[in-house]
């Protein structure tokens, strides 16, 4: 697996500046008794309780007519069960009932709340917030605390992301995070290939494998292209941070002990352009765990996907509904009744043929937490024994199925990007990018 | 040329872009008989009226906020799987059952565009010239829609603005061969996608000749084709390309067109050109490119439904029959095209071989 990591990354033009286990530092803060940071797979350390189940907060989010989420100090999810649409989303009106109301969860018993008990006090950026009921809640910089019933075993974060989204989806959960330790001036973006290092402007940060501080290739003309990321004169090492003097009186970062530039050829935020000049990655605080070994990589009109043993461009569903609690309907264990309507309009069987499941072969096993072989009923879409004679074993992803999708015809088709409700953000699929530059970076 | 190419000429001469090759009655010669322009502007061919009543005279079809009032607004309790997603699973999975909404067709017999077949039919428009014969169904489907009107439709302006802002729309076509812009019996047209910004004048907006644009033989390899076409009186005309594939990413999602019998004509200037790209677009990548980048949201922003333009689609196909089917999959279309003059280069800034096509094969 350590082999076909290693190729996949290289193929990618991967960064090296990260060790195939290296995970992200954090910076230590002061934190309420019985919670802990949790390093984990894509999202790097996270905020959890101390049986190890990941924190989130449910950001105030705007949608095109109206707002949902929490504002700081407010907390908005409880234990009644929302029947109707909000009407959030042009252009379809509030007030229509929502699907399968006979099992439809509450937030919270969905998002339980982390409750605080009568003792605790505000401890650095924590503090304790009056829920309506009158109980008390945790809240991190005021945004209240919940945790997820979708995670089982620490370093699960299967609730939600820190991956980016577009404004028009969901008011998404996302999980809590103490701060990445990187000096002031540099930021720390999850992607589909791990936790990509960037300035505090969303430029990518590169190195080389073949230098070091004692052995600088990248002089002169080369630094035209290649700037070299400074350190301002009061800025000091910091854990695998140090200042290199590259010449005297040029301070330049080093992470890891490479040195860091930035390219000036980027033609947009996140970029991964640099790779492509010989010599120069991409540089991750933590790599993403591997892909299957049968999956591939393809190339296509917009950059770089995803395949499986194919080529077939392979899919995540992202879905969240309606409702002033903008539930998840993306899961095995959510509401199938919206993706069986985009699917196959309502029809099991259309769904298996317009998107497909990436069936696992019968001696795939789990390759990581994030990437898992699950047994699911085909015709319901949720998970399944098997026993179940429509038991159909497929790979998930973060435990939701991907797909590939029926209307794309060969390697490098990416017809399903977009395909769904609010250009697949909302109710659809969106590709499995590991390079978009015609999506400029925002995948 | 008129006043404004002369001037736009005269600006690049004396920037240095060009070289001083205009022969004494205004004719262009372009340095090594090649010319490049990158497309800056593209609409669906819509001819309208000031009001819209001649080709129009039933009014502006309704859209999806319309349609669902009509639908579902008689104040009962609906659910979401009977609203809501029964609107989006028409969209998504449409067919050509009626929906029980009244189309409204183009009813003028004026349009834009090209004789594609060749044939005068009763079904064919005339360009407002006077030619008979003019093939676009698409106008026909479009015409009536608001979204597709100029100057404030939604799909007019958006999409439109999308083909200059991202790099993944860089259409760009290089013609050699070239011994006169104004008259040339044979010249050689390339297409390529361009990797780079266009070149602007200092506000940023105002898109200038002049520029250099890569190709790109990473992603957009499979975007290159090759055809021959002529020069009348600094009109090229090419001859049909079996099918080109139009990058066309709105907001963010990357689709595509697909036009059949592409074809070109182009009224050029050293600077520039603009005239009209037509051929018939295949109608499952037309509709697809359109509801992928629009949501409901955005079609309802310029009354489009969805549900009633597929079937009006369909309905009006009027090309390349499906073999098993004898369904038309196409429909005859013109798109209005601009196109700043541009030097197109390799990664090294070098001239495109002129077997770049065979080495890619």
């Amino acid at each position: 697996m350590f082999t076909r990591t290693v190729a996949l990354l290289l193929m990618l033009g991967c960064g090296v500046a990260a060790a195939e286990d290296a995970i992200e530092a954090w910076i230590d803060e002061p934190m309420p008794p019985g919670i802990e940071v949790v390093p984990t797979e894509l999202d790097g350390p996270v905020f959890a309780t101390a049986d190890g189940k990941t924190l989130y907060t449910w950001p105030f989010h705007k949608h095109r007519n109206g707002y949902s989420g929490e504002s700081p100090g407010k907390p908005a999810c409880y234990d009644e069960v929302s029947t109707v649409t909000a009407g959030l989303m042009s252009p379809y009106p509030p007030g229509i009932e929502l699907p399968d109301l006979d099992n439809r969860p509450s937030c919270t018993d969905l998002w339980p709340p982390l409750y605080a008990d009568d003792e605790a006090r505000t401890v650095g950026r924590w503090s304790v917030i009056a829920r309506r009921d009158g109980t008390r809640q945790w809240a991190y910089d005021e945004q209240p605390l919940y945790t997820s019933v979708k995670d089982a075993e620490r370093g699960d974060v299967l609730g939600a992301s820190t991956r980016r989204y577009g404004g028009d989806s969901p008011a998404e959960r996302k999980p809590a995070k103490p701060r990445p330790m990187v000096p002031p001036g540099f930021a720390v973006k999850t992607t589909a290939l791990g936790r990509l290092l960037t300035t505090d402007k969303n430029a990518s940060i590169y190195a080389r494998a073949d230098e070091s501080p004692t052995s600088i290739v990248c002089r002169d003309d080369c630094t035209r292209l290649w700037h070299p990321v400074l350190a301002p004169q009061m800025a000091r090492n910091i854990g695998a941070w140090t200042i290199e003097e590259r010449e005297p009186g040029v301070r330049q970062w080093a992470y890891r002990g490479q040195l860091l530039y930035t390219y000036a050829n980027d033609t947009h935020s996140w970029s991964q352009e640099g790779t492509d000049v010989a010599g120069w990655d991409n540089v991750y605080t933590q790599r993403a765990p591997a892909f299957p070994e049968s999956f591939r990589i393809e190339e296509t009109l917009t950059g770089t996907v995803l395949a499986d043993a194919n080529g077939m461009t392979i899919y995540r569903y992202i879905c969240g509904d309606d409702s002033i609690d903008q539930l998840s309907c993306e899961h095995p264990d959510d509401t199938q009744v919206y993706r069986l309507a985009m699917c196959g309009g309502g029809d099991p069987e259309r769904c298996l043929d317009h998107w497909r499941y990436v069936e696992a072969s019968p001696d795939a096993t789990d390759t990581s937490r994030s990437w898992r072989v699950v047994t699911v009923n085909k015709l319901t879409g949720r998970f399944a024994n098997a026993e179940d004679p429509d038991a159909l074993r497929v790979w998930a992803y973060r435990d939701r199925p991907v797909y590939t999708y029926g209307l794309d015809e060969v390697p490098g088709d990416v017809h399903g990007d977009g395909t769904g409700e609010w250009r697949g953000q909302r109710n659809g699929l969106k590709a499995l990018w590991l390079r978009d530059d015609h999506l400029r970076g925002t995948q | 040329m008129n006043a404004i190419g002369r001037s736009a000429l005269a600006s690049l001469l004396l920037a240095g872009v060009i070289s001083p090759a205009l022969a004494d009655d205004g004719d262009y010669v372009p340095p090594g008989g090649r010319i490049g322009y990158v497309m800056t502007d593209l609409f669906w061919s819509v001819y309208q009226t000031d009001d819209g009543k001649a080709e129009c005279p039933n009014g502006y079809n309704d859209g999806p906020r319309e349609q669902f009032e009509a639908l579902f607004g008689d104040g009962s309790a609906y659910s979401v799987t009977e609203t809501q997603l029964r609107q989006e699973i028409e969209t998504w999975h449409p067919d050509t059952e009626p929906d029980g909404f009244e189309f409204h067709e183009v009813q003028g017999d004026l349009s834009w565009g090209l004789n594609l077949d060749g044939e005068v039919s009763e079904n064919d428009f005339m360009h407002p010239d006077g030619e008979p014969g003019i093939d676009n169904e698409v106008y026909r489907a479009v015409g009536c829609i608001i979204g597709f009107r100029g100057p404030d439709g939604v799909e007019y302006i958006f999409q439109n603005k999308a083909i200059a802002d991202q790099a993944y729309n860089r259409m760009m076509f290089e013609i050699t061969g070239v011994d006169s812009l104004q008259n040339d019996d044979e010249v050689t047209v390339t297409v390529y996608r361009g990797r780079d910004r266009l070149l602007t004048d200092a506000t940023g907006t105002t898109i200038m000749p002049g520029g250099s644009q890569r190709i790109d033989l990473r992603w957009g390899k499979s975007l290159i084709r090759r055809t021959t076409g002529s020069i009348v009186n600094s009109v090229l005309t090419t001859e049909p390309i079996a099918d080109v594939v139009i990058p066309w990413m709105n907001l963010n999602v990357p689709t595509i067109q697909i036009i059949r019998d592409f074809r070109l004509q182009l009224t050029l200037s050293p600077s520039g050109a603009d005239g009209l790209v037509a051929g018939y677009a295949d109608v499952e990548a037309y509709y697809k490119q359109l509801i992928r980048n629009d949501s409901t949201h955005h079609l309802s922003n310029g009354q489009i439904s969805g549900i009633s333009l597929y079937k009006a689609l369909r309905r009006l196909a009027d090309a390349h029959p499906d073999p098993e089917t004898g369904e038309n999959t196409a429909i005859s279309t013109a798109l209005d095209v601009k196109l700043a003059q541009v030097f197109i280069v390799d990664e090294s800034g070098n001239p495109v071989p002129d077997d770049i096509v065979s080495q890619l094969d």
